[in-house]
């Protein structure tokens, strides 16, 4: 099975419930094997099947329940 | 047709802290059309729009907090 890891920055998480909210949410999407949201790094990292989502609709799944999400640079 | 025409609903949406309800900000403002008010410490979201309560509640839900109609103000 393909599988693949991302990153993605989270800005306006306060709290342990915003956490949990994306990690439901987003954890339930299809495609979607694994989340880990931290609160402190304001980021998720995400293990997803490549065929069903792409980075792109992680950032916007994330981004549509109003959160900032963005990214990482493809070139730091 | 003059804003006053416009129905208020009132939701109640599980929000714990700022950054619930500036989720809650954000998800409406994208939606558009919108006019509100938030009341964190009652977890309280009166609505002010021409979008049907469907529509709204199905926004609010997007946050991924527990949503509920309590009806026009």
């Amino acid at each position: 099975m393909d599988v693949r890891k991302i990153t993605v920055a989270v800005q306006g998480m306060t709290c342990g419930s915003c956490v949990q909210a994306i990690e439901q949410r987003v954890g339930q999407a299809n495609g979607v094997h694994c989340i880990q949201v931290s609160l402190e790094g304001k980021s998720a990292t995400i293990i997803y099947d490549p065929k069903l989502q792409s980075p792109e609709s992680l950032r916007e799944a994330i981004d549509d329940m109003g959160f900032d999400a963005s990214l990482p640079d493809p070139n730091p | 047709p003059p804003a006053a025409a416009m129905p208020k609903h009132e939701f109640s949406v599980d929000m714990t802290c700022e950054g619930c309800s500036n989720a809650v900000t954000r998800v409406l403002n994208k939606l558009g059309g919108v006019q509100f008010d938030i009341d964190l410490p009652n977890k309280k979201v009166s609505v002010d729009s021409e979008h049907s309560v469907e529509t709204l509640l199905e926004t609010l839900k997007k946050t991924g907090k527990t949503t509920t109609y309590l009806g026009t103000k």
